[in-house]
């Protein structure tokens, strides 16, 4: 008689809510809230994977997203090429482009390189964006980008991105638990072992890091066709803020983690919002306060009750 | 069992000490007397340097006591047991290779109680290392093998010690500095009233030096003697 | 052609003066990673506050320009202290810090900014320079506040190095910088070097700050624009290296300068990411790699 993990069963259910929700409900702005989530709790699932497996510190994850996005608006509204071709090149484009500037020239030197790199990379983009006004709309942005495909309804898009998110996060499960995956976890408990059995960190880190800027600037295409437009403001501080909020909120360097963060920042926004200028500082304050005081987020939190619970049922035989 | 109070500086009671779940040392007692030259012999990885760093506070035990002059120093801060009077001398020399030999001098006499005492110090220091006195102004990094040591034992004089705990002093030096570093640590004996606990492999130069030797073996002291009263074959024997 | 001189020549000497700023900005982060190998990633935001305490100092509490500079000086390192203590120390303990603590100071960063712009609001703030007027040497336009400027960098230098040199704590940073476990052996203790190095550190900074303010203009967000300019300067100064911050800040600060002049202000970003892209491939440890205070 196997013990059935409340966990297991929560998230099970939580996947089908979310399946079926647009059937079952379908209001259009909590759909859109939905989509949004998908969306970006894909990017902050990709930003852990660098950072909470991999151990690499990047910052510029959200330049990624830039990158892809704006490739696949410009190619798509060029071109008129279709949004799906469009948003593949976009994160082949940010990849080659960000592993070839940021990740091949740092990643090769301690932490705090790449750190740095990667955010001057983001914070450059906006001035490249601003100074290529005629291409990339400059301080104004994309518009009109063309949808995943005409005439497509609010339901649709949902279904899209819906499998869109769990495709991706099949992915990173999968890279977790590759051999790839295992290197980190070798690398992390003795790195001098790890290399005499041949593990070379460095390329693990290139693969990785190329993987996720792949996938990060398609998450980056997806926005884009989705929201139909895009600006130098998603390179702003606050969309960096709340990813790493997800990412810490929910707990670094585990599966569910930047997922339970995700759902907790996107849904809880509106909330963020009423607090109008203070926005930015309450988001500063509650990173800090997670770091020093729960550093292991959510999940933390559950593995916490988790326990007590366990327990208790111990307890009571 | 009573032990003098006035004799004994250093006491280790029932000593255990353990990295993670690793046990080092185990039930490690020994003393040592004001002005006594100690040597700890044993194979390597059995717990001699672990029980250096035990005493400097480096990487205190996770049972067991340690007094220095019958104050506890268990749990004390390593920079605490410095200013009380312990030095530490570990085989690694952590010297600062971008001060000059001067200053590395001087910062061994950080502590409190030391910084009064420096010029004298520094005195006694070049006058058992006319080496060091000649390179003062050099940068520590050009030191040669056995002059850094020297720099570093140097270092540990000017703290105004009581005790110095020293691993390993000959190690990977040619036998020419082998005999200065011990003929320093013999001048130190005779003109000093500083007890010295010193981990060594050359057996014969610390037997010569020392008062009494202890063998550690499987972080357990399995022999006790004064050192006139043990020779190589005995300790050799011990080893295996 | 010699309007193009002249012009070159302009920028150089804007160049230094920047630089020479700079210098003084980029050996506040120097000191707290050379000591404590703690990235400062909230240094921006403390050159701007500062800036802003003494503006503070100034506007409410009608002191004079001198006073109200020492006092945030002061106000600054006691921030630093304790900023240490409470929370950078603890989590320096965990696993996994050097991640910890970046995050945290960029959060606290923010945070901070955040706090500033509600306090102070976002319109620029001005702090009256040293001195007025400017003379012209030859073709050559200097402002007597920026000789001033430089001046004032070239003392807190000389007594910078003083400190570290000269007295028994600065040796004690020294140590801890070169080597943590023989700075253990002589019985410095480490948690109150590190705690004294950040202080010591952001007060620099806040000091840097108070000058660049009254050279440039003062926004709370401008401390990140510093700040960047600053990491990218240490890494090619080599990570813990003074003199190497203070080459590659007047390096870098003219290089921006003329940059500027034919590029336009636009660029400086780009500019700075790839001067820093070209310093990782070619020599990653920078100027003085691996020397330490």
């Amino acid at each position: 008689m196997t013990k059935l993990n409340w966990k297991i069963i929560a998230v099970a259910l939580a996947m089908v809510g979310v399946a079926v929700y647009p059937l079952a409900h379908g209001d259009m702005y909590i759909m859109h809230i939905f989509i949004l989530f998908f969306i970006w709790s894909t990017v902050a699932s990709n930003w852990n994977l660098l950072m909470g497996v991999a151990g690499i510190t990047s910052l510029g994850n959200i330049g990624f997203l830039a990158v892809g996005g704006y490739m696949s608006g410009i190619l798509a509204k060029q071109f008129g090429w279709s949004p799906w071709g469009c948003m593949i090149l976009g994160g082949v484009a940010a990849m080659v482009l960000v592993t070839l500037l940021v990740g091949l020239p740092a990643l090769r030197l301690s932490g705090i390189y790449i750190a740095l790199l990667s955010l001057i990379f983001a914070d450059s983009l906006p001035t490249i964006l601003t100074q290529t006004r005629t291409i990339t709309g400059g301080a104004m942005g994309l518009h009109d980008i063309p949808p995943f495909f005409e005439g497509m309804t609010r339901m649709q898009a949902y279904y899209i991105v819906f499998v869109f998110f769990m495709a991706m996060h099949a992915m990173i499960w999968w890279i977790i638990h590759s051999s790839t995956g295992l290197a980190f976890v070798a690398l992390r408990d003795s790195r001098e072992f790890a290399s005499a059995l041949g593990v070379s960190e460095y390329r693990e880190k290139i693969k990785v890091f190329a993987m996720v800027s792949f996938m990060t600037g398609l998450s980056g295409g997806f926005y884009v066709h989705y929201l139909g437009d895009i600006s130098p403001t998603t390179l702003g501080i606050e969309p960096f803020l709340l990813t790493i909020a997800m990412m810490e909120l929910g707990g670094i360097g585990t599966f569910m983690g930047p997922v339970l963060g995700a759902a907790i920042i996107v849904f809880g926004n509106e909330f963020l919002r009423l607090a109008g200028t203070l926005r930015l500082a309450i988001l500063g304050g509650l990173i800090c306060a997670t770091i020093l005081f729960f550093p292991g987020g959510f999940i933390q939190l559950i593995g916490w009750i988790d326990n007590r619970l366990s327990r208790g049922r111990k307890n009571e035989r | 069992m009573t032990l003098q109070p006035t004799e004994t500086i250093l006491e280790l009671r029932d000593v255990d000490t353990h990295y993670g779940e690793l046990q080092v040392l185990r039930q490690v007692s020994l003393n040592i007397k004001r002005g006594e030259v100690v040597a700890l012999f044993g194979p390597n990885g059995h717990g001699k340097s672990t029980l250096l760093k035990a005493i400097s506070g480096i990487h205190p035990p996770s049972a067991g006591s340690i007094y220095f002059d019958e104050t506890e120093i268990s749990s004390a801060a390593s920079d605490r047991i410095v200013e009380m009077g312990v030095a530490y001398i570990p085989e690694a020399r952590h010297i600062f290779s971008e001060m000059t030999v001067l200053e590395n001098l001087r910062l061994g006499a950080y502590n409190r109680r030391a910084r009064k005492k420096v010029n004298q110090n520094l005195d006694f220091v070049f006058s058992l290392f006319p080496r060091l006195e000649e390179r003062k102004t050099q940068m520590a990094a050009t030191l040669s093998g056995g002059e850094s040591r020297m720099l570093a034992v140097g270092r540990g004089l000017m703290s105004d010690a009581r005790l110095i705990l020293i691993d390993e002093p000959s190690i990977g030096l040619s036998p020419l500095m082998k005999t200065a570093v011990f003929g320093a640590i013999q001048r130190i004996k005779t003109s000093t009233n500083i007890s010295m606990l010193v981990v060594e492999q050359e057996v014969d130069y610390a037997k010569a030096v020392a008062d009494r030797v202890y063998l550690l073996k499987k972080g357990q002291v399995v022999l006790e003697r004064a050192a006139g009263d043990i020779n190589k074959e005995e300790i050799e024997k011990a080893y295996f | 052609m010699r309007c193009i001189i002249k012009e070159l020549i302009n920028a150089f000497v804007s160049g230094t003066i920047s630089g020479s700023l700079y210098a003084l900005m980029a050996l506040g982060l120097t000191i707290v990673y050379g000591v404590t190998h703690i990235f400062n990633f909230g240094h921006g935001i403390v050159a701007v506050s500062g800036g802003y305490f003494t503006w503070l100092f100034i506007s409410r509490a009608g002191m004079g320009l001198i006073p109200a500079t020492v006092v945030a000086v002061a106000v600054m390192f006691v921030i630093g202290l304790i900023l240490y203590r409470t929370t950078l120390n603890p989590l320096l303990n965990t696993e996994n810090w050097e991640f910890s603590v970046i995050i945290f100071l960029l959060g606290l960063g923010i945070l901070w900014e955040n706090l500033l712009l509600q306090t102070f609001g976002p319109r620029v703030k001005d702090i009256p320079k040293f001195l007025s007027g400017r003379f012209k040497l030859g073709f050559v336009r200097i402002n007597y506040h920026e000789i001033a400027l430089i001046v004032i960098v070239i003392l807190s230098v000389v007594v910078l190095n003083f400190i570290l040199k000269k007295t028994w704590f600065g040796q004690a940073m020294r140590a801890v910088a070169q080597d943590m476990d023989g700075a253990r052996i002589v019985g410095i203790n480490l948690k109150r070097t590190f705690g004294v190095a950040f202080a010591l550190a952001t007060a620099v900074t806040g000091f840097s700050g108070v000058l660049l303010a009254t050279k440039y203009y003062m926004t709370p967000h401008i401390g990140w624009d510093w700040m960047v300019k600053g990491f990218v300067i240490v890494v090619f100064g080599g990570l813990g290296s003074a003199t190497g911050a203070v080459y590659a800040a007047f390096i870098l600060g003219l290089a921006e300068a003329v940059i500027t002049l034919y590029l336009g202000s636009m660029w400086v970003w780009p500019i700075w990411f790839f001067m820093f892209l070209i310093i990782l491939l070619i020599r990653p440890q920078g100027l003085m790699g691996g020397r330490t205070l």
